[in-house]
Formats: structure tokens, sequence, C-alpha cells
């Protein structure tokens, strides 16, 4: 097992602050919620599982026992594409994808068009995926799941990742005329060198 | 499809510039010694993005030597050391993506130009095979992504994600041999997103000049909704290009990785899209 210290990234002499500190900043990086539907879910679990285990060891060595536990469980309710859905968690989309082509006909129910949207989202196929959730969701409006992932996929279309906003930080703000300024003073100042 | 993965200058530490700038002339120098003079005119941003995450993966960069620029005496820069071949590598895919650019531009243009091509074929062509001798699978992989590249194009059904699916999967599986288990499926991951993203951002630069050739572009079924698929799809590529790219442990060049992924890339985005915002304010 690796140096609990090294999974969080602290000093040994770090103090309990500082620990819970860095014990959030990673949990809030791996956290589940963020790789709802990524084929990378379980990596992310996996080192999920690592920081909370680095984390209890160090606690309980430090006297104060409190445990945490992770999240993330994929909800498999009772369908007729148990097997279709058991694929897709496994990663075998191939396979998965040749169960649901396998139906014929023009009149597919919500969950064939969930699924197969879900196979295209983990292929990275995006608009696709899109597609396929707004059918789901259009045809059984009241699914959680479905709306789940139609919203999940919205996020990330509309990614303003690590806080970044794409869009919003180049208004006509006073501070971009210093950036423009600034940028424009360093490209003379790369000149004169 | 070269030049749209940078950094966002503005962004870096100066150290972490001159780290990015020292890969830069490393990978520079490298392909003169290993291709010729001639091959280092070729040398793209993009591979050198390739090369510092090889080097940040594998934690190979061993140190930086100061010298001279081949192309201006009077400049003093610094050349990395890398401990294992990962400039080799960037600089064999970079002439090798010359060499398969050139093809597909030869194809797609007129008389004139395309006798201009030819005539910087033979050159290319014998990189091309000097890299596929020291790294296979490189050309492999390459060739794949052209030939399915046609014939996804040539496709009548070809939807966006198709399109964009043969150089995804080129960066997925070029980055996936560098590792193994469920490392090898982060780095496959982080490879596909930013293979899409490289692919759909080039096929927004170049929709204007497509549509007025005719030529193929995904983005022409779209119509007016096109600058929402546009941003869509880059988006959520670069959200799968994070999350995967958050999953790993990158201690080395990590400044220089984060910008490109956060601010570089973004910024690439939003400075290719504004050209179509503007159009549609005008229209209204």
């Amino acid at each position: 097992m690796k140096n609990p210290y090294e999974v969080l990234g602290v000093s040994p002499s770090a103090s309990e602050s500082e620990i819970k500190a860095a014990y959030r900043a990673l949990a809030k990086k791996y956290h589940p919620d963020k790789y709802t539907d990524s084929p990378l879910a379980d990596v992310a679990e996996e080192k999920m599982k690592e920081i909370n285990e680095a984390y209890d060891e160090i606690m309980n060595s430090k006297k104060s026992g409190s445990s945490y536990s992770s999240a993330g469980s994929y909800g498999t309710a009772s369908s007729e594409y148990y097997q279709v859905r058991v694929l897709i968690q496994q990663n075998r989309l191939d396979e998965a994808e040749r169960i649901l082509d396998s139906e014929t006909g023009p009149d597919h129910k919500a969950e064939w068009y969930f699924l197969r949207g879900m196979c295209y989202f983990r292929r990275g196929w995006m608009q696709q995926a899109a597609q396929y959730f707004q059918r789901a969701n259009q045809m059984e409006p009241n699914n959680m799941e479905y709306r789940q992932a139609l919203e999940n996929m919205t996020r990330r279309q509309s990614y303003g990742y690590g806080g970044y906003d794409m869009n919003g930080s180049q208004g006509e703000c006073g501070t971009c005329d210093i950036c423009t300024s600034l940028m424009c003073l360093n490209c003379l100042c790369s000149c004169c060198r | 499809m070269f030049g749209y993965i940078r950094v966002d200058k503005n962004e870096l530490l100066v150290r972490e510039y001159e780290a990015y700038k020292s890969v830069y002339c490393g990978l520079c120098k490298r392909m003169g010694r290993e291709y010729s003079f001639l091959s280092r005119f070729l040398l793209s941003y993009d591979c050198t993005f390739y090369a510092v995450f090889l080097m940040a993966l594998k934690r190979s960069c061993e140190g930086f030597h100061g010298g001279r620029c081949r192309f201006n005496p009077l400049k003093k820069c610094t050349y990395c050391a890398c401990g294992d071949d990962a400039l080799s590598k960037a600089a064999a895919v970079n002439v090798t993506l010359a060499y398969y650019k050139l093809i597909d531009d030869i194809s797609d243009s007129g008389f004139l130009k395309r006798a201009a091509l030819k005539a910087v074929k033979p050159f290319l062509s014998r990189f091309r095979k000097k890299a596929a001798r020291r790294f296979p699978y490189i050309d492999k992989l390459a060739e794949k992504m052209l030939n399915s590249q046609l014939k996804a194009e040539k496709n009548p059904d070809c939807n966006l994600d198709m399109a964009a699916e043969p150089t995804a999967e080129f960066l997925a599986a070029l980055l996936e041999c560098e590792g193994s288990g469920n490392l090898s499926r982060v780095y496959r991951q982080t490879g596909y997103g930013l293979g899409r993203f490289i692919y759909l951002i080039d096929a927004a630069d170049d929709l204007e000049k497509d549509i007025k050739k005719g030529n193929f572009n995904p983005f022409i079924p779209y119509g007016e909704n096109r600058l929402e698929i546009m941003k869509n799809n880059l988006s959520s590529a670069l959200s799968m290009t994070f999350d995967a790219y958050n999953l790993l442990d990158i201690t080395d060049f990590k400044g220089v990785l984060d910008n490109v992924i956060l601010r570089g890339l973004p910024t690439v985005q939003s400075e290719i899209l504004k050209k179509y915002e503007v159009k549609n304010e005008e229209s209204v």
C-alpha cells in the first residue's frame, strides 16, 4: 500500500486541518458526481477509495477515528435491458450495441433510446448521445434516470470547468484592456531582448 | 489540423513557459538530428504538447541545457534533456502527420497548388519512411486515420461523431499504448477527447472555406444551429479530456499541461467560434 501522506499530498508533519483540507480538495476532484456515466467512473472511484483509506489511516493513527465511505452506485432498476446495462457498466460497448441494434422495428421504447445514447456517450460520440437522450426524455419526461442523463450531458456541453468561464470573462470590462496593453507590452519586450 | 493545441502564454509562470519552450527547442533539435535540417520547418505546437505530455507521464525530463538557436544564432535558448524516447516519438509523429496531411492536401487542391505540393512530397516521404522504420505503430495508426477519414467522408450518412472518430481514435490509440491496465484507459480517454476536439475545432475553423468549395464538413447539415452545435460538442469533448486528465498523477510540467487543458484549448475554442458569433449578430 502507498504511503497515505503521499496519497493526500501532505507532509507527515502536517496539521489536522491541513490534512482535512487536502482530503477535501481531492475528494472534490474525484467525486463520483463528476464522473456520472463516464467510462472512467471506476478509476475515479478507485482514486476516491485510495484517498479515503489514506485519510482514515492518518486519522486513526492520530487517534480520532472518523471514517468516510465512498458513494457512487449506478441505479440498476429491474428492466428488460438488464443485460445491456451490465454490459455498458463493464464497458463492453460492442456487445451492448449488438444486442440493442438486433432489435428491429421503428418503434423502440424510451429505455432503448436511453441505453443506445449511453453507449454513444461512453464512446465519446457526444452529438449522437445528446440526440438519443433527448428522444428518451421526450418519450418519458417523468423518468428520473433519463432526465439525469440528459442533464449531465447538458452540463458537459456548457462546461465551464475548473470554475473557468469560457464566455463570461470576455466582456467589455476594464481589466481586459489592461490585459491587452500588457500583452502588447510583453510583445515589445520580447522584441527588444 | 495543426496548431490548435497551444498554451495560453499570458497565464503561464515564466519558469513554466521556459520549460515549455525548452521542449519546443529540444524537439526542433531532435528533428534536425534524426531527420534533416529541413524537417525542422515542420515543427508544430501539437507535437510539442505530445512530447511534454509523454515526459510528464514518464517523468523522463532530466534537466535543461543552454544553447543557441540554429535559425537565429544571436538568440540563446535552452534545450530539455529527455531520458527516454519521448522526443523521438514526438518527432516521428510530427513528420508522419505532416506527410499524411500533405497527401490529403494534394488530393484537395487545385492544379497549381497541387504541383507545388507534389514538389515537396519526396522530402516528406523520406522523413515518413525513416519514422516508420523507427516507430512502425505510429505510421500504421496515421495511415489508418487517413483511410478511415476518407471512408467516413464518402459515406452519405456520415454524422458528426463518425467524422470525428478517426482523429479521436488516432490520438486515443497513440496515448493508450503508453500505459497498461486502468492507466491506459485513462490515457485513451484523454486522447479521445483531445482528438475529437482537434477534429471539430479544425472543422469549425474551415467551415466557411468548405461551404465555398463544396468540401465535406460535419457542421454543414446543422444550418442555423451550427454555432450551438459547435459549442456543445467542443465543450463536451474538452470536459471528457479534462475529466480523464484529472485522474492522472502529474508532477512534472503540471503547470504547462494544466494551462493547455484549462486555458489554452478553451481560448482557442472561443477565438474560433467568435467569428461565427459576430456574424450572427450582424444578420440579426
